[in-house]
């Protein structure tokens, strides 16, 4: 199928594209653009866009390069960067099911064994000489005691602190 | 000398490990080839992206943005052999793609979020013929007739290169050039029809 209906379509069309439509082109091909509508039709419309773009064109503004460099070079570091650290989440997340696996493995087997949990709970603070560990502290803290908990308290709460600011840093 | 195997966390970490600028950041080309190429290239593709959305703050974002992604997705070595026309074509492709996802993302129908801009240049005294006699002609179009008339006679690409641009089919944008050449001819002359009546 012709869309274009006029064999002189492209003639016309590489006389505007080189700049010389009107001035260098033949009365002929004018007398023919004139009685064609398909041609008329050409001229018109590839002239109206040449026109619109070169006076788009000269009201552009423009940025500054180097600040669109910088900040390409920076979207493409940190695409890197997130590529890089995506198989190390993915080694983290398969380390901590692998924990979780083999802890409850080991609690499986222990239960089979006849372990009972309530029993090895309130034996707990026995078996690692809780009271003797108070008796020999409480002398020593006096009427200080009342700090320890706030003190560990704030201890927890700076490390923490400190292990949120170090991975904003990462 | 045969250059040592890296390690496997360099492998994996080239830009953390290695202390030099990191290789996969590396853009395709220079600070100063690229501020060569935005000269000669940024006018021409804000003037499409103005004129085809209708909008100059848009146009100005996604320039900018173009630019952004050409940098980042050009290979060097693709822009080494096939030069700077190809880079201006894949320029113009992803602008065509990035006012795609615009056109296609929901509109906000907030008025706060319309640059001032645009209300003054509807107001402007200064408005130039081509802008009176394109702007009203190019509003009553598709913005994928808009977009394939811009690229044929204003930029002067043929079929094929804007089928790569647009990613139609070359007889598709043949055909759709077809229609929308007759549409827009239609208007601008009954455009100078009317302005010819007007007193």
């Amino acid at each position: 199928m012709i869309l274009g209906s006029c064999v002189r379509e492209k003639e016309v069309s590489e006389l505007l594209r080189q700049g010389h439509w009107p001035h260098a082109c033949t009365a002929e091909l004018h007398a023919h653009v004139d009685g064609c509508r398909a041609c008329r039709d050409l001229v018109l419309v590839a002239a109206s866009f040449q026109k619109a773009r070169a006076q788009a064109a000269g009201a552009a503004p423009l940025q500054s390069p180097g600040l669109l460099w910088w900040r390409a070079q920076l979207r493409r570091r940190n695409t890197a960067i997130e590529r890089a650290a995506r198989p190390l989440l993915g080694a983290q997340i398969f380390a901590f099911v692998v924990t979780l696996m083999a802890g409850a493995a080991i609690l499986g087997w222990q239960v089979r064994q006849g372990f009972h949990f309530t029993t090895w709970l309130a034996e707990l603070p026995r078996a690692i000489h809780l009271q003797a560990l108070l008796t020999d502290l409480l002398p020593h803290l006096g009427g200080g005691l009342w700090l320890l908990v706030p003190a560990l308290g704030a201890l927890a709460l700076v490390g923490t602190l400190a292990a949120f600011v170090a991975s904003e840093k990462q | 000398m045969r250059k040592p195997l890296p390690t496997p966390l360099e492998s994996v970490l080239p830009i953390l490990v290695a202390g030099d600028e990191p290789r996969v950041a590396q853009l395709p080309m220079d600070n100063d080839a690229f501020a060569g190429f935005y000269e000669r290239s940024a006018r021409f593709l804000w003037a499409y992206l103005a004129r085809v959305s209708g909008d100059p703050a848009l146009a100005d974002d996604l320039m900018q943005e173009s630019y952004v992604r050409f940098l980042c997705a050009a290979r060097p070595e693709s822009l080494a052999s096939q030069g700077e026309v190809a880079g201006r074509k894949y320029l113009f492709r992803i602008g065509t793609n990035l006012l795609r996802d615009h056109w296609r993302r929901p509109q906000s129908a907030s008025i706060e979020e319309i640059p001032e801009e645009f209300f003054a240049a509807a107001g402007d005294e200064g408005q130039s013929d081509s802008r009176a006699m394109l702007g009203p002609a190019m509003k009553l179009l598709r913005p994928r007739d808009r977009q394939l008339l811009w690229l044929v006679y204003a930029e002067g690409y043929s079929h094929r290169e804007i089928a790569e641009i647009t990613g139609l089919a070359s007889a598709s944008v043949r055909l759709l050039l077809f229609r929308a050449r007759r549409k827009i001819a239609a208007l601008l002359h009954a455009q100078a029809t009317n302005q010819g009546r007007r007193p």
